[in-house]
């Protein structure tokens, strides 16, 4: 731990996990579908020997990204993502290996807009994203009414402005 | 209060002569190299041009007469449009900061154009006047300074805040009035410009420096190369040049003479090109705000508030730092340059020794302290940038050692290769870890890293618009981190600084969160 920050404190939705489950199942099986399409065209045309060594390859390092993905990646999310907002920041903390805190102030926030995929409706999450001058944050997989709430709030507080110069 | 204002007229005559300076080529393969082609392309490539012509002298003239432009007290009003009207609203206070530039075109009618950059985004970001008397302009930059001075009193009145921002003494009795009278901001723009203490002009010692270091003698060739290729469009240059060639190869002090004829005309283009540039340099500043102006002919200026400099940048070559000379450059949230060239004009004299340019970032910008006193990365840090470039090593030295490559037809080319990119690497990863420094001092925040060229940035608090503090699970091991800092520039400058030990990353957050302390809410 860095010992100077204040880890923030709220946690996201635990659907979230299953959230990103379903979606990470749904992507790699694409991913999957086109390997065996792949697989089955070096078969019918016998392409060059080398392709099928790439295509085991990268099957082989598919196998592995979608076991991190779905079995181990869905449970550290939710469990290492932090936040907070207050009248003069937003804090995050994001990452379990590869820790990162960020901090921006409230006067610097441009937007703050909540959305929602079709997995994320099924379990009535949402997800928010906020635009400063810099870059763009999310904190994706919150229940509807904390969604609507922390919107709310980041826009009351982002609505004062300091002095630009 | 003045009246919507049309443009000066000469700006009609500005245009033609973009327009005639863009179709000059053009011409030249329509009317003359291909007059008595029939062909079709040419044929029809000639009326499409004379309606080309007609239209854009049409827009031209029609553009002056519909576009015009107010200065209100606090903001610019802009008029424009021929079937859709267009009104927009640029206040004062958005401008980041003012360039100018007084072209030859400009230097016949006794013009200048001037362009006040704001920081938004999308179009229209920039005010643009291509052709405006001096007086003109001048008075416009009072004005637009007075008003922006009179919105921020208001503020200041309000408030009471932001002492720190605010370290001239502004004479609150003298910007309380906003004249709408000429002649009293005539007036007010001469005193401006003898209010102002001129910092730097260079020497002639400076400037033959100057074009050493920027190694200006290296250009001539290139640029003749590339007239050559452009000429070569529209002449058959290739056999006479060989013709030319066979004659000079038969005679070896022909050769000779050419060379040193070609030396010596490279190093005077070279110093002729930097004394044009760099010649006539001035770095000015009054109370409020800082001026560089620079070209012998072809001039060009650039002027900042001085609450508007976001960072100060001090950049370092490998050439300038065995000779002791610095480039400063003064990062402004608006664009830098003018019209489309990529001469960037923010900077101080590029060509600065080190001593003078820390006193005078200290003269012009008081508010900015630079201690020379920075810590160095942890020892760990090292060991972490060796390990890092590993694995690329490891994967370009399989891929070498499987193919084999023969260059020139060594075969040991590939591990010499290899034994080189190494030692370039290293080389980086030592050079970096040895030029890194950085200071957390009150309110500044200073990080000076870089291989080769060294980059050392200094800003302060209330300009940092995010901060970003991670560290790597490898770097956990070790206790160290990284952080970024965020500024406002165009673009947005992320400035990252990594290997630090944990302790002090975490406190550059928890300084960052007392910013508020010293921000000013509107």
């Amino acid at each position: 731990m860095f010992t100077d920050i204040q880890t923030p404190q709220k946690k996201l939705s635990k659907d979230i996990v299953k959230v990103t489950i379903i979606s990470e199942l749904i992507s790699n099986s694409i991913g999957f579908i086109v390997l065996g399409v792949l697989f089955y065209l070096d078969d019918r045309f016998s392409w060059k020997d080398w392709i099928g060594w790439i295509l085991i390859a990268i099957t082989v390092i598919a196998i592995l990204a979608a076991v991190w993905s779905t079995l181990i990646r869905p449970f550290l999310l939710y469990k290492y993502t932090r936040y907070h907002v207050d009248e003069e920041f937003l804090q995050l903390k994001t990452g379990a290996l590869n820790e990162t805190h960020e901090l921006v102030p409230m006067t610097k926030i441009q937007a703050v807009e909540t959305n929602q995929g079709p997995i994320m409706r099924k379990y009535g999450l949402y997800s928010i994203s906020i635009e400063t001058m810099g870059s763009s944050h999310a904190i994706s997989g919150l229940q509807r009414d904390v969604a609507m709430e922390l919107r709310n709030k980041i826009a009351h507080y982002a609505k004062i402005k300091e002095v630009e110069s | 209060m003045m009246k919507p204002k049309r443009y000066h007229p000469l700006l009609m005559l500005f245009d033609v002569w973009g327009f005639v300076k863009n179709v000059f080529f053009l011409v030249i393969i329509l009317f003359v190299l291909n007059y008595q082609s029939q062909s079709f392309l040419f044929k029809y490539g000639r009326y499409a041009f004379y309606l080309y012509t007609v239209i854009t002298f049409i827009y031209i003239i029609s553009k002056w007469l519909t576009q015009k432009y107010k200065l209100g007290d606090t903001a610019f009003h802009l008029y424009k449009g021929v079937f859709t009207k267009k009104e927009q609203t640029i206040p004062y206070a958005k401008i980041q900061n003012v360039n100018r530039h007084i072209s030859v075109f400009h230097r016949i009618f006794k013009m200048t154009s001037i362009h006040f950059e704001t920081a938004m985004s999308g179009e229209d970001t920039t005010i643009k006047f291509n052709v405006i008397s001096l007086q003109e302009a001048d008075k416009m930059e009072k004005v637009i300074e007075q008003g922006t001075q009179h919105d921020r009193e208001l503020d200041d009145h309000d408030f009471g805040q932001d002492k720190l921002e605010r370290q001239n003494d502004i004479d609150v009795e003298e910007h309380k009035e906003v004249p709408d009278e000429v002649s009293t901001l005539k007036t007010n723009a001469q005193s401006g410009r003898q209010n102002r203490v001129i910092h730097f002009n260079p020497t002639k010692r400076d400037v033959l420096k100057a074009s050493f270091t920027s190694l200006s003698f290296l250009v001539l060739v290139p640029i003749l190369v590339s007239l050559y290729f452009q000429l070569d469009d529209f002449f058959d240059l290739d056999e006479r040049a060989e013709g030319l060639i066979s004659i000079i190869l038969s005679a070896w002090w022909l050769i000779v003479v050419i060379i040193v004829a070609l030396v010596i005309t490279s190093i005077i283009f070279g110093i002729v090109r930097v004394y044009l540039k760099y010649g006539k340099y001035e770095i000015s500043s009054d109370e409020e705000r800082v001026y560089i102006t620079q070209g012998v002919i072809d001039e060009r200026s650039f002027s900042i508030s001085k609450q508007n400099v976001q960072a100060v940048e001090i950049t370092q070559s490998l050439i300038k730092r065995l000779l002791g000379i610095v480039e400063v450059k003064l990062i402004s949230a608006g664009n830098l340059k003018i019209d489309d060239d990529d001469l960037k004009i923010s900077s101080l004299y590029p060509f600065l020794p080190e001593k003078r340019a820390y006193e005078m970032i200290a003269e012009i910008l008081p508010s900015y302290e630079i201690t020379e006193q920075m810590s160095k990365l942890p020892k760990k840090a090292l060991w972490v940038r060796l390990l890092r470039p590993i694995w690329f090593i490891v994967l370009v030295s399989v891929a070498l050692f499987y193919f084999q490559p023969a260059i020139w037809g060594l075969e040991q080319a590939w591990w010499i290769g290899l034994v080189l990119l190494i030692v370039v690497i290293y080389s980086f990863v030592i050079l970096g870890y040895k030029n890194t420094k950085y200071t957390i001092n009150d309110h500044f925040i200073q990080i000076k890293k870089g291989g080769m060229v060294t980059s050392h940035i200094v800003t302060k608090r209330d300009k940092i618009i995010e901060v970003k503090v991670f560290r790597s699970f490898l770097q956990r091991k070790l206790g160290i981190a990284s952080f970024e800092i965020v500024n406002r520039a165009n673009p947005v400058r992320h400035t990252e600084l990594d290997d630090i030990p944990v302790a002090m990353a975490g406190s550059v957050y928890t300084w960052y969160m007392d910013r508020t302390k010293e921000i000013e809410i509107e």
